[in-house]
């Protein structure tokens, strides 16, 4: 007791600083926007550095909105050449990397650099996939040595504040891929300055600055010069009966960030997520599924309990992907084979395993029976979602599946062993054990249903993108909000070791994902879209699929209105404490 | 000069434990460690992509060629960055082992301190209600779950819920306070989870001196209980004492704290080795599973010559 009385009061003095403390479910790795691949990395790459593009704070669909660049971009009517223009005076933070330690100006050329560092292998990048084959004469330079000394004529400064951009063809996402963590703006001096170091030392110009970071939190501090624009509520999407009652408008005509600091805490495990929050050790949590039943009155509305509506605010929002089980179609014992009799069997195996699996009970099992299941691979976080599609092949259907068995003339005895890869972990075990029960009831024997275990993700990874499993469970997270970034999925150019891990290849569906690839949002396009979502579903190439709810709650002080979809961690400049309750108290 | 030569035939024999420790780690790492290429590509590489990531990441040489090179890095104590946050692993390792140190060595103390005394006093007191007591105690806390008892402690002390005296998570140390605001849960946590398989240990160990028979003799001496104990009992069983003190050292510092940091959100070593495992980090597990190595070699050599000390009946021979 009297050590405990000791710790509160001699705590560390917060003083008149605003420090909200936030909180992730995992731990980010370089933040180096090269490798912004994961959630947590990019939180943190958006808020260190600056991306051309961002998502407004509040409006839904998502839309994109200028972030250091001075507005949208101007584009050519043929769709390939984007022009740009950027924020005058915009500096990157000080930092011993700089002549006299003073950040200098972002210009045109710093955005270039980011952009080539992608295609220079000494960068180890992950991000150069969204501009591959893109932009004229950037695979080019890659192939001559990626020699900064030499341009690239599709990505040219057109003085310090404007960048001309020339497309190899139209490709409607760009400005989105300019909204990436991958995008963010680094400085050519702190890259070589640091070298590997700079994963670990950011020199930005984004909202906040790195004071720390570890293993178990980082700590940023708001920036001082940041060029953010005055708050506008409309600007950002404001809408009435979705934001009302959050304290939003007090944002209004102020200058972004408004918290002195952030602490983000990284907790992988629940419980410990669940107790730093009501313990105040952390302001915002992710809550865990296993939380769901102490915390909520109800499902459908999802409603929280009273006793914890007086202290936090929650929201339910589906994440901004889906979960999948492919099959693998270079795999003859389920996918395509060269026999058309055995082709059309395998099919038929295939579409019996789709009916067989109990989306229903996977969802209560697995997603505290709040994820939307939908059918095929258009999620419902996108503008070309149909909420009116027949949910056929998302039906559990035990009945139809046996008698699609039965007529092409499978059975017991010569149903194929069925391979089920997941990375070790208890609840991928308990996945596959729920599979391996539908797979029973179909008619399985329970020896042939087997899994196929690897040791880590990484291992998981590696033997798919080989071709190596039959079966493979795994999620998608949406880099932007165009079904395309779904589509590639089952595109035939991109399999393995691309993100076509079913390997499907379908004449019908690679022509209309040519033709649609170079189209803008529209009502054909989302039709071509519909149509090759059909494709999948008619080949039964993938059970597909569920986008999960994520439910956030935080203190009710906090004026703030979380995401984790393309938002992500743009939001953070923007959460605030509630100034009238501090007044009234 | 005995005594020199008995060091120096230590010396050389670590030395060869050390080569073989690093060759089979090594062999581990590369041949079970998590193979990274693909995490490290963007979505949709090429043939050539795929062979450049292997490049970089070293995996396209031959395995002796990067033992090689990996036995040059740990000569000249330079062990690289680490892969997955470009951190120079020197100086990852500089600050993440004294915050394990300082999170773990007052668990450790205690727990041993207060073990060796409950055990002593259980094996004194054998076949009583107290020794009964002592031992139903221990079992039931060797049956508890650490992460039950850190939750458990977490939810009395750090929670509205309970007595919200600590903090659920942090390590903000820059004094004494805030050392004991910081290291009071997890210390307890390491105390409670530990004490049940100490006590048991020492008192085996009490148990098997008390029943020799000088202690029979200073028994008949009249000899004060105290000094039967502590002179007599304590001090012959001290071998197996610091056989299991010492042994610990290596796999506190190293793994010890993982479940006290990943639960405290404290950054210390174990969270770090954890995440190098599970994220095939090479560079940083070749800073660890050396520095492991190390450790062990320095105990062995530290136990061979407590033994000498505290029994000189324990030779070169």
């Amino acid at each position: 007791m009297a050590l405990g009385a000791c710790g509160p009061a001699d705590a560390p003095e917060q003083g008149e600083r605003v420090i909200y403390r936030h909180s992730m479910d995992g731990v980010p790795g370089s933040l180096d926007p090269a490798r912004a691949s994961s959630v947590y990395n990019k939180f943190l790459a958006v808020n260190l550095f600056d991306t051309l593009y961002r998502y407004r704070y509040l409006a839904r669909p998502y839309a994109l909105a200028p972030n250091l660049a001075l507005e949208l971009p101007q584009v050519s009517e043929d769709g390939l050449v984007y022009t740009i223009r950027l924020k005058k005076g915009v500096r990157f933070v000080d930092d011993p990397a700089f002549p006299g330690g003073i950040g200098r100006e972002v210009t045109a050329q710093d955005f270039i650099y980011s952009i080539q560092r992608h295609f220079d292998p000494g960068t180890l990048a992950e991000g150069a996939w969204l501009w591959q084959g893109r932009i004229v004469g950037l695979d080019d330079w890659k192939a001559a040595g990626s020699d900064y000394a030499q341009t690239v004529p599709g990505l040219r400064a057109l003085d310090n504040h404007t960048v001309r951009v020339e497309l190899t063809a139209p490709f409607p996402q760009f400005t989105h891929t300019l909204a990436q963590g991958y995008a963010a703006i680094v400085p050519r001096e702190a890259v070589d300055h640091y070298g590997k170091g700079f994963s670990n030392q950011p020199v930005g110009s984004g909202p906040f600055t790195l004071a720390s970071i570890d293993s178990a939190r980082a700590v940023l501090l708001r920036n001082p010069n940041y060029h953010g624009d005055a708050f506008a509520l409309d600007a950002e999407g404001f809408d009435p009966k979705r934001h009302d009652g959050l304290g939003l408008q007090q944002l209004s005509g102020r200058r972004p960030p408004f918290v002195d600091e952030v602490i983000i805490e990284f907790i992988t495990e629940d419980a410990s997520r669940w107790n730093a929050l009501v313990s105040g050790d952390a302001h915002l949590i992710k809550v865990p599924a296993g939380q769901f039943d102490q915390v909520l009155e109800k499902r459908q509305p999802l409603t929280l309990k009273p006793e914890f509506t007086e202290r936090f605010r929650y929201d339910a929002s589906l994440e901004s992907g889906f979960v999948y089980t492919n099959f693998n179609m270079a795999d003859e014992r389920i996918g395509y084979h060269p026999d058309p009799e055995q082709d059309v069997r395998n099919r038929a195996l295939r579409c019996a395993m789709v009916k067989a699996f109990d989306w229903g009970r996977r969802n209560a099992s697995f997603y505290s029976g709040i994820g939307r299941i939908f059918p095929g691979i258009i999620t419902p976080g996108v503008p070309e979602f149909d909420a009116e599609a027949n949910h056929e092949y998302v039906r559990h259907d035990l009945e139809g599946a046996k008698r699609l068995l039965a007529r092409f003339g499978w059975n017991a005895t010569n149903l194929p062993v069925l391979e089920y890869g997941f990375p070790a972990s208890v609840t991928e075990r308990q996945m596959f054990e729920q599979f391996r029960g539908f797979m029973v009831e179909l008619g399985f024997p329970p020896e042939r249903v087997q899994p196929l275990t690897f040791a880590s993700f990484a291992d998981y990874y590696r033997a798919y993108s080989n071709r190596e499993v039959m079966l493979i469970t795994s999620s998608w997270t949406m880099d932007y909000p165009d079904a395309e970034n779904t589509m590639q999925l089952f595109f035939g150019l991109n399999q393995s070791p691309g993100s076509n891990s079913s390997n499907y290849s379908n004449p019908r569906f690679d022509e209309l994902y040519r033709s649609s690839a170079t189209l803008a949002p529209s009502e054909a396009r989302t039709e071509m879209f519909r149509e090759m979502n059909q494709q999948v579903i008619e080949d039964c190439a993938s059970i597909t699929g569920i986008s999960r709810t994520l439910l956030f709650m935080w203190d009710r002080d906090l004026v703030m209105v979380p995401d984790r979809s393309f938002v992500g961690g743009f939001y953070l400049r923007f959460v605030d404490f509630d100034r009238a309750a501090e007044d009234q108290q | 000069m005995r005594s020199g030569a008995y060091i120096f035939r230590k010396l050389v024999s670590a030395f060869a434990l050390l080569i073989g420790v690093t060759f089979i780690s090594f062999l581990l790492m590369v041949w079970f460690g998590p193979d990274l290429t693909y995490q490290s590509l963007g979505k949709n590489p090429t043939a050539d992509q795929i062979s450049e990531v292997r490049r970089q990441l070293g995996y396209d040489r031959p395995f002796m060629e990067r033992y090689g090179a990996f036995l040059g890095q740990l000569a000249t104590l330079d062990l690289g960055h680490s892969d997955s946050t470009g951190e120079p692993v020197s100086r990852l390792m500089a600050r993440t082992l004294p915050v394990s140190l300082a999170l773990v060595l007052p668990g450790f103390l205690i727990g041993n301190l207060l073990g060796i005394l409950l055990g002593l006093w259980s094996a004194w007191q054998r076949g009583s209600m107290t020794d009964r007591f002592i031992m139903g105690a221990s079992v039931a806390g060797m049956s508890l779950s650490f992460l039950v008892i850190i939750i458990l402690l977490q939810v009395l002390l750090c929670t509205p819920w309970g007595l919200n005296l600590f903090p659920a998570r942090g390590w903000s140390v820059d004094g004494l306070s805030a050392y004991l605001y910081y290291a009071t849960v997890p210390t307890l946590s390491l105390v409670l989870i530990t004490l049940g398989y100490n006590t048991r240990f020492y008192r085996s160990v009490m148990v098997e001196e008390l029943n020799r028979e000088h202690i029979r003799t200073a028994l008949a001496y009249g000899k004060r209980t105290r000094a039967i104990l502590f002179t007599h009992v304590l001090k012959n069983s001290l071998a197996p004492i610091l056989t299991r003190l010492l042994f610990s050292i290596p796999i506190i510092v190293i793994s010890g704290s993982l479940l006290l940091e990943s639960y405290f959100g404290i950054p210390g070593i174990g969270k770090v080795t954890y995440d190098a495992i599970t994220n095939g980090d090479q560079p940083v597990l070749k800073a660890v599973v050396s520095l492991t190595a190390v450790l062990f070699v320095l105990v062995q050599l530290a136990v061979d010559l407590a033994y000498r000390w505290v029994d000189p009946r324990v030779g070169p021979s």
